[in-house]
């Protein structure tokens, strides 16, 4: 129950911002690539803000190690300052360039769109990702004695406390998203401000509406900060004075669009709309038909086929080559004494082999299957025929992206199969949960790469350069990985855990620091799995945003 | 319409440019596109009438395939919009692409599917149900004669089999509005025929707009012709008025056939004796045949069979005729 309500709360805190930013574009019909456009900024705008704070603690005007070191309201509005000044300062370059490349992206749906995307970013990496991650590494230490986890007297209250909070009742799995989507809220009201400053043209007479929105969200933040140290986690106290500091903004925002008179208008075209066009049925009807025509399309290509054979001669194969590895070296003449170095094989090591196996060539299959799902169309002009028919752009890709989800779901699930029953057969049973549960991990991290293809083969203008941008992303991704402090949480880190899955689901003791018994327990990295989904859908909408403006 | 707007297009009468977005099969106001430095598309304001088969001429790179692109949503204006049936399809609004049916220049088409399947998905992505699915794949494979292919796979099909497939998936869900950019401009005579015979068909059901450089195709299936020249509108007419418009200025000479090289450097010298007249605009020669534009109706009525006479020649046919299309089209467009 717990597992479920954390991992709904963390779907929701990814997927909600999407599902709002879906809505507004049904009303007032902003584009897909301002939410990438306000996403960026968000990032942007860490790329600053997180170094600064970094800075800053380091000459001693932030505290280091612990809140105490510095009077209070002196961090908090430090703090409050910086997200301020780096975000909002972010933001206003982002209208600043929109004004200039596109005016006409500078409605008042727009600067919804834009807040959205800002916070709806924020809300899946600080919401999504980073509760995944905390709450992964809590249930995997309940298990643990902290005591010997090496840590201080302060830091083993505060785990413990954690602890306590996370596995006190499921319902406790609602406050982040409550706190995410009152935060969603803010930034729309920042990014409406922002935008005033710019809307009418003269930002000579509108500039203060920039230091304006920078002062209100150092307020906020700084309220978050304070209370969240001094309410002794009473977290519906905080949720109250957090909720008391968006009032202001909720209502100013409130009376700017009916003053203007544009939701009730917007809302009213809306109904008309709907009534002689599509319905949201009628697209989803075609994003059906679209991706039965993609599945068909691989089927009757071979594509389907090839793929899937290849998926189970590596899982079969898994097994094959990890118990005659050794017999191999010693048939070779001169090899025989390699062949003593190897110890003999278990079924954890049919499962590394199974992991390493799958990872690299599927990275490959992912790269070449996808890199040609949109510009190929694209340049054959088949696209062009399908576009000029009711298809909804934002259905064309998607489906692509959804047939190759299907594809290697069917890749996964002969290779699982083809690689239990051989493991079977040379070693022993493994456990079939966490089995499954790692070739899930596996698929998730393999479509990581099959959405990053498809972005890249939106944005590219022919086939070979789809695929190097594909590749260029899916490597970037990588070696980003390595990145201290933030690497564990990328899609990589996938990897980790499904080679400690691999070895449980064999029967063999993970070694874990602090693990008591031999029965392996393995450090889940929800994290990861949080991020991947969130650069799947990330990358799903900037290919929808691109292609909406692409001209065929 | 504006008195500007008219007056920005001289070539274009009333009748082709008041009609508003209700009322005409197709409307594009100021449509314009630039890229970059070029404007492929400028300001273009037209009605097309319901019912009409409307041919929309113009040199390569006239602007026709942009205009296509841009009543299709497939490209965005730089300025203006355009409506196909009562409804802005440069809006991206996905229910307007139920108002028309396109056919590009070039066709493609998922090569692993069968006529059949691609109309199928057509339809579904129309919104069809299953029965009016069937029942259209039917009669569009019936009009453009694949029923016999029907079950073949497309990427085995000759350029007409492609071009007719091309009008059927356009014409599936029964849009009120046909575009098609230079349908015939690929495919050898029989084809031409094949496809203008198709196009012929839609007269009075469908109203077609179709682009194109060739004349004669123009000229036998349209009733109403446009011609755009370097992005802009020239001229807009019905197509018998636009030719009656034109006197009888054209007079067509056919000799006894070409044998030998003396035959052949007499009309040589005949065709340049009648170019060096004041009273001749131009001589086009084919073989035997000479069509001579004339300036002045009456010296050239005088001067004509005299000078022929002056070089010898025998001749087999001599008709005063009025111009042709082509005629029209080479003189606004040069």
């Amino acid at each position: 129950m717990l597992i479920m309500a954390y991992s709904l709360s963390i779907f929701l805190m990814i997927t909600l911002p999407l599902a709002l930013a879906a809505g507004l574009r049904r009303v007032s019909r902003p584009v897909w690539l301002l939410f990438s456009v306000g996403s960026l900024t968000f990032i942007l705008s860490q790329a600053v803000h997180l170094p600064l704070n970094d800075w800053l603690a380091d000459i001693g005007f932030l505290p280091k190690s612990s809140v105490d070191e510095l009077p209070l309201w002196r961090t908090a509005v430090t703090l409050g300052l910086t997200a301020g000044l780096c975000e909002e300062l972010a933001r206003a370059a982002g209208y600043a360039l929109i004004k200039k490349l596109k005016p006409i992206w500078m409605r008042w749906q727009d600067s919804l769109m834009l807040g959205l995307g800002h916070g709806g970013i924020e809300s899946m990496i600080f919401g999504g990702v980073l509760t995944a991650a905390g709450f992964s590494s809590l249930l995997s230490m309940r298990e643990i004695d902290p005591n010997t986890l090496g840590l201080n007297t302060e830091q083993l209250a505060a785990l413990k406390l954690q602890l306590e909070l996370f596995t006190a009742s499921p319902w406790n799995a609602i406050l982040p998203l409550i706190e995410r989507t009152l935060a969603i809220s803010i930034h729309v009201v920042f990014s409406l401000l922002v935008w005033r400053a710019f809307a009418r043209g003269k930002l000579s007479r509108d500039w203060y509406y920039i230091p304006l929105a920078v002062l209100y969200h150092a307020a906020v933040d700084a309220a978050v900060v304070w209370t969240a140290e001094t309410s002794s986690a009473n977290y519906v106290l905080m949720m109250l004075i957090f909720t008391s500091t968006l009032l202001p903004g909720w209502a100013w925002a409130l009376w700017l669009l009916r003053k203007e008179r544009v939701l009730r208008a917007a809302i009213k075209r809306e109904r008309e709309r709907q009534v002689g066009d599509s319905s949201i049925w009628a697209e989803l009807s075609v994003f059906w038909a679209a991706s039965i025509k993609e599945l068909r399309q691989l089927w009757r290509t071979k594509r389907l086929l090839v793929m899937g054979a290849v998926f189970l001669i590596f899982g079969m194969g898994s097994p094959v080559i990890a118990k005659f590895t050794p017999l191999a070296f010693r048939s070779i003449e001169g090899m025989e004494m390699f062949a003593e170095m190897i110890p003999e094989p278990t079924a954890g090591d049919a499962m590394g082999q199974y992991i390493k196996n799958l990872a690299q060539f599927g990275f490959i299959l992912a790269v070449l299957m996808a890199m040609g799902v949109v510009v190929g169309e694209k340049e054959r002009g088949v696209a062009a025929m399908i576009i000029s028919k009711p298809m909804p752009r934002w259905a064309f890709v998607s489906s692509k992206l959804a047939a190759q989800g299907v594809m290697y779901l069917t890749g996964f699930i002969l290779a699982g199969t083809g690689a239990y029953y051989y493991t079977l057969f040379l070693f022993e049973p493994l456990a079939l949960g966490d089995y499954a549960l790692l070739n899930g991990l596996l698929y998730l991290w393999l479509m990581v790469f099959v959405a990053l293809s498809v972005l890249g083969s939106t944005l590219a203008g022919s086939t070979v350069s789809a695929g190097g941008i594909g590749l260029g992303l899916a490597i970037a991704l990588l070696l980003a990985g390595a990145l201290p402090r933030y690497g564990a949480l990328l899609p990589g880190g996938l990897m980790g855990w499904a080679n400690q899955l691999g070895q449980r689901a064999a029967g063999v003791a993970a070694s874990l620091p602090g693990s008591a018994s031999a029965s392996a327990e393995v450090m889940a990295n929800g994290g990861a799995a949080a991020s991947a989904l969130v650069i799947i859908l990330m990358s799903l909408v900037l290919a929808i945003g691109v292609f909406e403006q692409q001209e065929l | 319409m504006s008195e500007a707007m008219n007056a920005a297009q001289p070539g274009v009468p009333a009748e082709f440019s008041e009609f508003g977005p209700e009322s005409a099969a197709i409307y594009c106001q100021n449509l314009s596109k630039h890229y970059g430095e070029i404007q492929a598309l400028e300001a273009l304001t037209l009605s097309v009438p319901y019912g009409s088969v409307f041919g929309f001429l113009g040199r390569n790179g006239a602007g026709k395939t942009t205009t296509m692109r841009l009543l299709a949503g497939l490209a965005l204006p730089t300025a203006g919009r355009a409506w196909v049936a009562g409804m802005e399809t440069t809006s991206a609004r996905r229910q307007a692409r139920l108002r028309f049916g396109y056919l590009p220049q070039e066709p493609a088409f998922y090569n692993w599917m069968s006529a059949c399947e691609y109309l199928e998905y057509v339809g579904q992505i129309q919104g069809l149900n299953k029965a009016k699915r069937a029942s259209q794949i039917d009669r569009l494979l019936a009009l453009s004669g694949l029923q016999d292919a029907a079950r073949r796979r497309i990427g085995g099909f000759s350029g007409g089999m492609l071009q007719r497939m091309g009008i059927a998936q356009a014409l599936m869900g029964d849009p009120p509005v046909l575009l098609l950019d230079e349908p015939t401009s690929s495919l050898d005579p029989a084809g031409r025929y094949e496809v203008l015979d198709m196009i012929s068909q839609l007269r009075g059901k469908t109203t077609v707009f179709l682009s194109s450089h060739i004349l004669t195709d123009i000229e036998r299936v349209c009733d109403t012709v446009a011609i755009l020249h370097k992005g802009r509108l020239v001229l807009v007419s019905g197509k018998d008025e636009l030719l009656e418009q034109h006197p009888v200025n054209a007079v067509e000479l056919e000799f006894e056939p070409i044998y030998g090289s003396s035959d052949q450097e007499m009309l040589a010298r005949f065709s340049s004796a009648l170019q060096e007249k004041a009273w001749v605009a131009s001589v086009k020669r084919e073989n035997a045949r000479l069509r001579v534009m004339v300036q002045d109706v009456s010296r050239g009525k005088r001067e004509l069979l005299p000078l022929v006479m002056a070089h010898d020649l025998s001749l087999n046919r001599y008709e005063w005729v009025r111009p042709s299309l082509e005629d029209i089209f080479l003189q606004l467009s040069a």
